[in-house]
């Protein structure tokens, strides 16, 4: 059973459109999908993610229907924005423990998992690595990246390494990078029709 | 929700607003001190300090918060409740600051505004939050719906002396306006803050 199905998912309003996008992500696998706009792929990475209603067409994660089981998507998929986050490192810790807040967490092994990821991502900025961080302290079985930087591919990929990932970016070049070796990429890019 | 979600969302966002409440909380001392008899200036004052607090929340504002929070496992009602303790908070701390300074001019009626500035306060952010999800003429109409509701609750309370009333109707007013929030956060697609 694929852990994200989108069948002719489409999104209209609010002055924006996006898709229709079929995929499937199965566990393990990773997919990054190329969309010739920047805000076309947020909106997609919205919708697999649950966060936006598709106006047309099926998504599911992990079978969860997001027009009326949200919650059960969002427990499944974590989304990690494009945009930076305004952070410094001394908030780490009050990051973190409103991240493990969220999503009804023990704080204190939410930062014990969350210090683990830090060091792996050592070298990151910290405006990349809490977005990321923050979307792992849910433990989700997916986890999908809305036009992520294309820098910092293989240490994202590395961290992410054994759990479904769903990318969407604006150009070919930059979804070729999280399809890239040695991390035995197991996806591709689909452009929507 | 737990309390710990209902707090963790508290507190980041009052986080973000820190120095805005403490402009309120300062303004509303001054004001205090300049207006320190009848129950008029708090309910006036900190009802739109509590309205601009609530339109404050809107998305695209702190768009981080937002990110995570639309992300979380969270029910729209959970949200509502969550981010309508934020301006009610700082209104709040802003009402008891004016009941400060009130009270240091020599008012003796403070506490007795302060109460009612508490539940003006509720009545007018509960329903600004539902502006601040919204566009163009409802907008604007949720926001004088806002100040209706707390100018209701001091016409009742203190014009027709009828404190129980004025106090019956700003819970109301704030438990439907949640309520409609909650309803409009579930059903929110954030795509307009792409």
């Amino acid at each position: 059973m694929p852990l994200l199905r989108m069948r002719n998912a489409s999104f209209e309003g609010g002055g924006a459109s996006a898709g229709p996008v079929t995929l499937d992500v199965y566990p393990g696998e990773r997919m990054a999908l190329a969309i010739g706009s920047a805000r076309e792929a947020s909106i997609v990475a919205l919708m697999a993610s649950g966060i936006v209603k598709p106006s047309h067409g099926l998504v599911l994660i992990d079978d969860f229907d997001p027009r009326i089981q949200s919650i059960n998507c969002k427990r499944v998929a974590a989304l990690v924005p494009h945009e930076p986050c305004g952070l410094s490192e001394s908030e780490f810790v009050r990051y973190v423990v409103y991240r493990a807040a969220l999503w009804k967490i023990e704080p204190r092994r939410a930062l014990a998992h969350a210090q683990l990821l830090r060091k792996r991502l050592r070298g990151m900025h910290e405006a990349f690595a809490f977005p990321l961080i923050g979307a792992l302290v849910g433990m989700p079985k997916l986890v999908v990246l809305d036009r992520p930087a294309a820098a910092y591919a293989p240490q994202i990929l590395a961290v992410l390494e054994g759990r479904a990932v769903f990318s969407t970016h604006a150009g070919s070049a930059e979804a070729r990078a999280f399809l890239a070796p040695p991390f035995a990429a197991s996806g591709h890019g689909r452009t929507p029709a | 929700m737990t309390l710990r979600a209902l707090a963790g969302v508290g507190i980041a966002r009052l986080y973000v607003q820190r120095r805005v409440l403490l402009y309120a909380c300062a303004a509303a001392f001054v004001v205090g001190i300049l207006q320190p008899e009848g129950a008029i200036g708090p309910v006036v004052f900190c009802s739109l300090l509590g309205i601009a607090m609530a339109l404050s929340q809107s998305p695209g504002r702190h768009p981080h918060l937002d990110r995570c929070e639309q992300g979380a496992p969270l029910f729209g009602r959970e949200l509502a409740r969550a981010k309508g303790l934020v301006p009610y908070l700082g209104a709040s701390l802003a009402a008891l600051c004016y009941a400060s300074a009130q009270t240091v001019r020599g008012s003796h009626d403070a506490p007795f505004d302060l109460v009612i500035a508490l539940a003006a306060v509720a009545a007018s952010t509960s329903t600004a939050l539902c502006a601040s999800i919204r566009r163009g003429w409802p907008r604007i109409l949720y926001i004088l719906l806002a100040f209706t509701a707390g100018t209701m609750t001091y016409a009742l309370a203190v014009t027709a002396h009828a404190l129980l009333a004025g106090f019956a109707f700003a819970a109301l007013a704030s438990f439907l306006a949640l309520r409609q929030y909650g309803e409009a956060l579930a059903r929110y697609d954030p795509v307009e803050e792409l």
